[in-house]
């Protein structure tokens, strides 16, 4: 009887505790903590942004609500279903061309360069642009197709054109560009990555068996790189997608993204449940994407 | 591999792929040298000038030492929490477990904006004022994945049988821990630390919705740019790109032994 008391008195979560196994016990140390703190400042704060989605503000204040509204104004008015195609878009382009501009150099590293500190030395020669800062490298490409930028003065010195031209900069093509630069070396590792996979017993048989170059390309490699390649292509679109530095600096009046208009509704407007709710249909179209890659993946990978 | 490996078209396109990621840094490293006033050229003579200016310029000095400082914040909150993930993820199955990789995953995976609106409407709701610390508190959990990703990665090479071992001779689960596991995952560890501390000093979708009066050094060089391209910036970012270099080669080398794997 006791001891029945006092278990109680000592509080339910200690008594459970007590009762758990060592082994338990061992496991909650570990994961309860992290558990914890992602479903207070991960979960919880996504869950608050699905709930803001479906309100309303009312001479600045917040009006909690269970409306689609702010949902039906996203997809029906032009500047913000506009901006989502617009940024869709974007995101496609960077895609494709940072998966192009990374074929080529991820083949390199997985086929040509064959001495493992060369390798490595490729490895961290593709890596450092990655890390480089992302607002850096924007910035970058900013200086080089300015108006007073590095390319104007070049074409001028060389008088192949006699004023600074001011269609480089502030349009989509400079966005795609940009984002392309920024996304390549992130397409390269993933290419790469299934591309080391490959076993050379595999490209040697069909080189003996008569095979060309272009052949063993299209019909081995080509075919089993498409896991990275997919995984590549996606995250270069959802990031490109969901961007707003670059077509802050370097985007003009045609390139409308999505991102910049939930950061300028924070801002100015201080429409928080219109932002909330662009905030989470962009969630939504990056977790379809990623159920698709996973799809796609399932149906195209060949198991070696 | 004679057909693929000797292909010169190959080599030719990779080459020019290569100059196209590391020409604009390149040119930005060059004109912070410039003497001149433009951006652009003419390159009128080499100067230290624009670095010189920049140490003076107590705004962006300012921000640096608020960027060290949430770095050092950011990585005191990730590190910790992804190694017990980790430790956790490594060693047992249990209800959930691919959700909660997963969703330690989502930061990386959605745009940063979402996170950032998400953990704002978080703090309004609780009636937190903005700061260093949310900042702080927010980049923490955002990259919780990184040092989950490579420290996970080193204990599944690392196998069991030590840890079973020091188990059976009668180590508890901390000592267990802290000499045996810790001194095996060490380089890992300050790898990760090494990179997230990298990513913290250059992150901006996060930090931008999430910043009060204080700002970080990215959130300095965003203003400055929006007004004006300036050769301070050549500098500033010359510099940030130097201590990134040096930041990441270190921690990659620790983590992976300088061969890597598909990390990025």
């Amino acid at each position: 009887m006791q001891a029945k008391t006092r278990r109680l008195a000592a509080g339910f979560p200690r008594a459970t505790f007590a009762r758990m196994s060592p082994e338990m016990r061992q496991k909650a140390m570990w994961l309860l903590p992290p558990a914890a703190w992602f479903v207070v400042f991960l979960l919880v704060p996504y869950l608050i942004t699905a709930y803001y989605s479906f309100g309303h503000m009312q001479s600045y204040r917040y009006v909690p609500g269970f409306s689609l509204a702010n949902y039906i104004r996203i997809f029906s008015t032009a500047p913000y279903s506009g901006a989502i195609a617009q940024s869709a878009v974007i995101g496609l382009l960077t895609a494709v061309f940072s998966s192009l501009a990374a074929y080529p150099v991820a083949m390199v590293m997985a086929f040509c360069i064959t001495r493992p500190a060369a390798r490595s030395a490729m490895y961290v020669l593709v890596i450092l642009p990655w890390w480089a800062s992302y607002l850096v490298k924007a910035y970058a490409w900013k200086t080089i197709l300015g108006p007073h930028g590095i390319l104007n003065s070049l074409l001028v010195d060389l008088h192949l054109i006699a004023s600074p031209m001011t269609i480089l900069l502030y349009n989509q093509a400079s966005v795609v560009l940009t984002l392309t630069y920024i996304f390549t070396p992130f397409a390269i590792l993933s290419i790469y990555a299934s591309l080391e996979r490959i076993p050379a017993s595999l490209l040697e048989a069909a080189e003996d068996l008569g095979a060309g170059g272009v052949q063993i390309f299209w019909r081995i490699i080509l075919p089993l790189s498409v896991p990275g390649l997919l995984a590549g292509a996606v995250i270069t679109f959802a990031l490109g997608f969901g961007d707003f530095v670059a077509p802050a600096l370097l985007g003009g009046a045609d390139t409308l993204m999505i991102s910049t208009i939930m950061i300028n509704l924070l801002g100015v407007a201080n429409d928080r449940p219109l932002a909330s709710a662009i905030g989470i249909i962009i969630a939504g179209l990056a977790f379809l994407l990623i159920g698709l890659m996973d799809w796609a993946e399932r149906r195209v990978t060949v198991r070696l | 591999m004679r057909a693929i490996g000797s292909s010169r078209l190959l080599m030719a396109a990779s080459a020019v792929v290569m100059l196209f990621l590391y020409l604009p840094l390149l040119v930005m490293v060059v004109m912070s040298f410039n003497a001149g006033a433009s951006v652009g050229l003419p390159f009128t003579g080499f100067s230290l000038d624009w670095y010189a200016r920049l140490f003076a310029n107590t705004q962006i000095m300012h921000a640096i030492g608020n960027s060290l400082i949430v770095a050092a914040g950011t990585v005191a909150i990730s590190l910790p929490l992804g190694v017990m993930a980790a430790v956790g993820l490594d060693r047992y199955e249990f209800p959930g477990r691919a959700i909660f990789r997963r969703v330690v995953l989502l930061p990386l995976i959605l745009p940063g904006v979402i996170t950032g609106i998400s953990l704002m409407n978080f703090y309004i709701i609780n009636g937190v004022r903005l700061s260093l610390a949310t900042i702080i508190f927010g980049q923490g959990t955002a990259l919780v994945c990184v040092s989950l990703t490579e420290v996970y990665a080193r204990l599944q090479q690392l196998g069991r049988s030590q840890y079973e071992a020091a188990q059976d001779l009668g180590a508890g689960e901390i000592a267990c821990f802290v000499r045996v596991i810790l001194p095996n995952i060490r380089g890992a560890v300050v790898g990760a630390a090494l990179i997230s501390a990298s990513i913290s000093l250059d992150e901006i979708a996060v930090t931008y919705l999430l910043t009060g009066r204080q700002n970080t050094l990215p959130m300095v060089i965003w203003s400055l740019l929006r007004r004006e391209a300036t050769p301070l910036v050549n500098a500033a970012g010359t510099l940030m790109v130097v201590a990134t270099a040096v930041l990441v080669t270190a921690g990659l080398r620790l983590s992976r032994g300088g061969e890597g794997e598909s990390g990025g």
